[in-house]
């Protein structure tokens, strides 16, 4: 890991899309063991999925992820601190748009 | 997960005549945060102190009596399409923000049971990953109803993973699940009497909808006292800071929806102390203090919060420098009221014996 430079890191990932009456989800798993620490970033590569209701789908694609450096995860964990407030967002309506 | 769908090779989806209309109407755009935690923390869990109860708890889920619950019928449809005008904005809002929570909650959920390797934790995390999935689907069912699709944008965007410690997530996730038990329970209640006021059939399967939200808190209610540290010593500044934080956010908001409220026949102010008071009382089972909610003092303070935050939302629709200059000064005194709602005296509560509690609201 660089001290001032991301490392990337460029592999594959799955994508499991439902979109039906039962279930709704999008879920990317990484190929490999890449654990993701706090700063990193991940770009799913190609074009944006579209999935019509009705349907599941699952996608093979390139994906790249810029590991952070040592300095991007501190300073990610210290603004975390900051946006507490978002965690509660989970099951709890967001704003008004 | 059932994902029967081919891959296809390069991912590439092809755009039909009518992909292209559905990209025309209106789409609600789905944007989660990405969350890592201390995974080694999590996976250091230890439920054996309450073992009978979890393993209740986790049969109970994976019993799934939940699974064809939700179900479309004939009297959903045109419902939205006929509705009050001035309605439907609000509620398809509503709709909305509840579907973004479903699928957010569901994100999160997945992402930690990826990383998890403590096979009790990893076991709850699956589970409600479910139920959220469940939950947003049954959800956007609706929207689509009116005309609204869901934009799927963020899986190709580069997502940036923050960073909360295992305890900001349990006190934060519990309070939610609670809260939002209570919020949908209070309205089922509240229709069950006036059925006439009962706008849009979704409301039918709210019992249902927040018994899941109920036992995801639960779920956190033992892992919180699975671990006593979580509840005592600084930590009770923490749910102090949590149960004040929530409980704000949501008195402002419902007052931002009054047509819904409206329609409902129920009074934001007096639907958001009976939510509190019902909260107070669910989460005795974990959390050693309570807010004082029916003190005139603290009931005038989420007031004060709450037309401040009018205020600020007056400032920035007049804009220009004046209205910035507003909304630093309205920011400050928002803050400052929010110190005060913290440091309003609470009630020292005994935590119940048993840990697990029935959704009899």
């Amino acid at each position: 890991m660089g001290l001032f430079t991301r490392d990337r890191l460029d592999t594959q990932c799955t994508i499991e899309i439902e979109h039906t009456f039962d279930n709704l989800h999008a879920h990317v798993e990484l190929d490999g063991d890449v654990e993701l620490g706090p700063g990193d970033q991940v770009k799913v590569h190609g074009a944006a999925v579209r999935l019509p209701f009705g349907e599941r789908l699952t996608l093979r694609r390139d994906v790249t992820v810029w590991k952070a450096t040592p300095f991007e995860r501190l300073w990610t964990k210290l603004k975390a601190q900051l946006e507490l407030t978002e965690l509660y967002e989970i099951t709890f309506s967001s704003e008004k748009p | 997960m059932n994902a029967v769908s081919p891959i296809s090779a390069n991912g590439a989806v092809e755009i039909t005549k009518d992909d292209a209309m559905a990209i025309a109407r209106q789409e609600t755009v789905l944007s989660p945060r990405f969350y890592t935690t201390d995974y080694d923390a999590m996976d250091k869990i230890d439920v054996s102190g309450v073992r009978a109860e979890w393993d209740s708890l986790i049969a109970e889920m994976q019993a799934d009596p939940n699974k064809k619950h939700f179900k479309r019928t004939p009297e959903f449809d045109g419902v939205i399409a006929a509705m009050d005008p001035e309605l439907k904005p609000e509620f398809i809002d509503f709709l909305v923000s509840s579907m973004t929570s479903e699928f957010s909650g569901c994100i999160l959920y997945a992402e930690i049971t990826k990383r998890m390797k403590n096979p009790d934790a990893k076991a709850l995390f699956k589970l409600m990953a479910r139920d959220e999935s469940r939950h947003a689907g049954f959800i956007n069912d609706s929207l689509k109803d009116a005309g609204i699709g869901i934009d799927l944008g963020f899986l190709t965007k580069t997502k940036k993973y923050t960073f909360f410690r295992p305890k900001f997530i349990f006190y934060a996730t519990y309070l939610s699940e609670k809260i939002g038990y209570a919020r949908y329970i209070t309205i089922h209640r509240h229709l069950e009497k006036h059925p006439e006021k009962r706008f849009h059939p979704i409301f039918k399967w709210f019992q249902e909808w927040c018994n899941d939200e109920f036992r995801h808190g639960e779920a956190f209610a033992l892992l919180m006292r699975a671990d006593p540290k979580l509840t005592s010593g600084l930590n009770v500044l923490w749910i102090r800071f949590f149960l004040n934080a929530v409980y704000a956010t949501m008195y402002v908001r419902d007052h931002k929806r009054p047509v819904l409220y409206k329609h409902f026949g129920i009074d934001p102010t007096d639907f958001g102390f009976k939510v509190f008071r019902i909260t107070t009382d669910i989460t005795q089972q974990v959390f050693p203090i309570g807010l004082q909610t029916d003190a005139p003092s603290y009931r005038a303070l989420l007031e004060t919060m709450r037309t401040t935050s009018d205020a600020i939302d007056a400032a920035a629709a007049q804009g220009g420098l004046i209205g910035s200059i507003k909304r630093i000064g309205l920011s400050l005194k928002a803050a400052a009221t929010f110190a005060r709602l913290y440091l309003h005296p609470v009630d020292k509560l005994a935590v119940t014996p048993n840990v697990r509690m029935a959704p009899v609201w």
